[in-house]
């Protein structure tokens, strides 16, 4: 591929240097480490389709046999270990899920949003820098150490203040969820505003403006795609979180009527329970066409998230 | 000149204090009063009432005080004999600026009357053009108006924007402090488990009591073996999609499934080395599957803080090597990989600090509960196998929370602690880095 570097006339007479032979030997390993780099490029989407393949291949002799999928969705049965006849539905689980996400979201978006618009337009210097590591420090802690908290420290306070008789419920994995799902919606949120072009800004300041009304009549605006597209990652996030909700959330697989009834959540249920099927059983396949279903509902939300980031570029161009 | 809002009453063209019945009672502090309150003066009409001003305030209104302290001075249109109501809403606003030369505007807060000479001349002629109509009760204020001062507007805009702005800050503030105070609260709760040698013990008597050696070393495995995994597959992903990658649908898919791959709830990643690793690939639950699942799982934040490294380079230093003769691959080597190696390392030291908090992926792919490993010696160092299952200090924190009974608080806190200080220590090495990388960037 590349011939021999022609050497600087001085230099041709003295023996190649080490360093000068490895960046031959380097040279010529070009086409493989193309090859290579090309491959692994493309890898993203080679996992994301073996994710879904191989997800698939566990779930697939019981979604195409024997399960009813108009049981799996619309039924509050879930007794998969019944000896009997167990039930697989899964409405109590998606209500769960939904609830808590809901919570978490109602939590997250308006306290998530805030932060962003503090962070990046009230706020300068130490205190700016101070505040992102700060948010930062809350994606950084792990989902099983939420998990902790929510259990040993949250569900205390929430039985103390509300009375509840368990301290691990909807509420709880709300709030832990929110908090989770934060930094992705202040993150995503402040690069929306972000991209928002500088002249926005000045052109609404010397028009008189003051910072706040800029803020509300300018940016949510002209950053409304990418904020919008911070909640559904927030939202994708909160969905798919496993550890927090199972340790936060009480685990009872019913349909909340109040704020601090204990549910359980899609997540929650494959983590508690694969670990007692056996490979190959129906209730071991049935928790993978959960697993399926989560996924195709993250890649739903992540696409939309996408779709709408790329509006706002499109936008922006013409 | 506008004059706000003209409503209707009385008969037609009874207008302003003109019959005999009416009075105008002019409110001016310091006056002598005439007759009812100290500072009250009664005059029998407004132009009465107006000259009075002028005679008293010739220039400005800036010596006035009223008793709230304000500069301004009320004229009240009343019936004989009642007491102007005090702290009313004036009817009419006027506003008069200092003396100066020329004239002024039109009275109003922006264009405020120069001097009361103006003032009360514009007033009497607005009162004779009848466009000043009063109905008993009823106000005129003129207030002083120092130059280069906010308007109401200006202070009504000033105290939104300070609201706005401490509702964000207290927002943020939400997020932040309890998290803080609840981590200050973990590290009190375990300070009496923390010590060298709950770090450097085996958990004993089914785990009601020891150390955390062992999972902490096979979180440390899992870690090195999902990096040793992810780390070349990432890094050549990010060189690709900023170096190779041209601007087409391929490249708006690759970037699609970057982010599809990141956002895969982490029980489904679970799932898939379930079936990908575990069963299809034969390893059976051990450590390898488990790194192996780490490792798909962390891949995404390594192709993009890589992407996002290279793309800090600027274009002009390719260019320039590409100008030499060099190769893409000549260039990527010598130019832009050793100006971009810090933001490289900052992603993948973020990865380590994820895959070290994870525990739905490794929780059916290779972690378990518990492993007898030796207790001491080099054995101790490298207890686990690619083969064995190992365990995990996210792992051991939530089998010591909800699987194991008696066991004692401070050893599930301490442990909860390491765990945090382990992830947060590596992230501020990342965190370090950036800075550093910031402070000696050269372009």
């Amino acid at each position: 591929m590349s011939s021999p570097t022609p050497a600087h006339p001085l230099e041709s007479q003295s023996p190649r240097s080490l360093c000068a032979r490895l960046h031959l030997v380097l040279d010529c390993l070009e086409p493989v480490v193309e090859w290579a780099i090309r491959v692994c490029g493309w890898s993203a989407i080679l996992f994301v389709f073996a994710i879904f393949l191989f997800v698939l291949r566990e779930a697939a002799p019981v979604l195409f046999g024997k399960l009813n999928l108009v049981e799996f969705f619309t039924s509050t049965q879930w007794q998969p270990s019944s000896e009997v006849r167990p039930q697989y539905g899964t409405l109590a689980l998606l209500v769960g899920t939904l609830c808590v996400t809901g919570l978490a979201m109602l939590l997250a978006v308006p306290l998530g949003l805030g932060a962003a618009v503090y962070i990046s337009e009230f706020c300068t210097g130490r205190l700016k820098e101070m505040l992102k590591i700060l948010i930062e420090l809350l994606a950084a802690i792990p989902s099983v150490v939420w998990g902790f908290i929510g259990y040993v420290v949250l569900g205390p306070l929430i039985m103390q203040l509300t009375g509840a008789a368990v301290g691990v419920n909807l509420l709880n994995g709300g709030i832990i969820l929110a908090l989770m799902s934060v930094p992705v919606i202040v993150s995503v949120g402040e690069d929306a505003l972000k991209a928002v072009p500088d002249s926005y800004r000045e052109a609404a300041i010397s028009l008189g403006a003051s910072r706040w009304e800029m803020v509300h009549r300018v940016l949510f605006p002209a950053a409304k795609n990418g904020l919008l597209a911070a909640v559904l990652l927030g939202v994708g996030r909160a969905i798919g979180e496993t550890m927090a909700v199972l340790m936060a959330t009480g685990h009872a697989v019913q349909i909340p009527t109040s704020l601090v009834d204990p549910i359980r959540t899609l997540t929650a249920t494959i983590a508690a329970e694969l670990g007692e099927t056996v490979a190959g059983e129906t209730h071991y396949r049935v928790l993978f066409v959960i697993g399926l279903v989560l996924f195709a509902v993250a890649f739903a939300v992540n696409l939309t998230a996408d779709l709408v980031v790329k509006g706002i570029r499109r936008d922006q161009t013409d | 000149m506008q004059v706000v809002g003209v409503f209707g009453h009385g008969p037609a063209g009874q207008r302003g204090p003109s019959g005999p019945d009416d009075m105008a009672y002019l409110v001016v502090p310091g006056l002598e009063a005439v007759e009812g309150g100290a500072a009250v003066s009664v005059f029998g009409a407004l132009e009465e009432a107006l000259r009075a001003i002028l005679r008293r305030h010739p220039a400005s209104l800036a010596e006035v005080r009223d008793a709230s302290g304000e500069r301004r001075i009320d004229v009240v249109y009343d019936r004989p004999g009642t007491y102007p109501q005090p702290g009313r809403k004036p009817r009419y606003r006027f506003f008069v600026g200092p003396e100066a030369i020329g004239t002024g505007g039109e009275g109003t807060e922006l264009a405020p009357w120069w001097g009361t000479a103006e003032a009360v001349e514009q007033l009497i002629a607005l009162d004779r053009a009848g466009r000043l109509p009063l109905a008993p009760g009823q106000r005129i204020r003129l207030s002083h108006r120092e130059l280069f001062t906010p308007t109401a507007v200006e202070k009504w805009k000033r105290t939104k924007e300070t609201i706005g702005k401490s509702l964000f800050l207290g927002m943020t503030l939400v997020l932040v402090l309890p998290v803080l105070s609840v981590l200050g609260y973990l590290l009190v709760k375990a300070w009496p488990a923390l010590s060298l040698s709950f770090v450097l013990e085996n958990p004993r008597d089914y785990m009601t009591a020891g150390g955390i050696w062992a999972p902490l070393v096979g979180t440390f495995f899992l870690v090195l073996f999902s990096l040793l995994a992810a780390a070349p597959i990432g890094i050549m992903a990010g060189i690709y999609l900023n170096e190779y990658a041209g601007e087409n649908w391929a490249t708006r898919i690759i970037n699609l499934a970057v982010m599809n791959l990141a956002g895969v709830p982490s029980i489904v990643h679970a799932l898939f080395g379930v079936g990908a690793f575990v069963l299809f690939a034969g390893m059976g639950r051990s450590l390898l599957a488990a790194s192996c699942t780490l490792a798909v799982m962390t891949l995404p934040v390594i192709i993009t803080s890589t992407r996002e490294a290279l793309a800090s380079v600027p274009m002009a230093f390719r260019e320039a090597c590409w100008n030499l003769g060099a190769t893409r691959w000549q260039t990527i080597r010598t130019i832009v990989l050793p100006n971009s190696i810090s933001g490289i390392l900052t992603g993948v030291i973020l990865q380590v600090a994820r895959a070290a908090g994870e525990t739905a992926p490794i929780l059916f792919t290779g972690a378990v509960f518990f492993v007898p490993i030796a207790d001491h010696g080099w054995e101790s160092f490298f207890p686990y196998g690619p083969g064995d299952r190992v365990m995990a200090l996210s792992m051991h924190l939530f089998t010591l929370l909800t699987q194991v009974r008696g066991v004692d608080d401070e050893i599930v806190y301490g442990t909860a602690v390491v765990l945090i200080g382990l992830v947060l220590a590596v992230n501020s090495l990342s965190l370090g880095m950036r800075v550093y990388l910031r402070m000696r960037k050269r372009w």
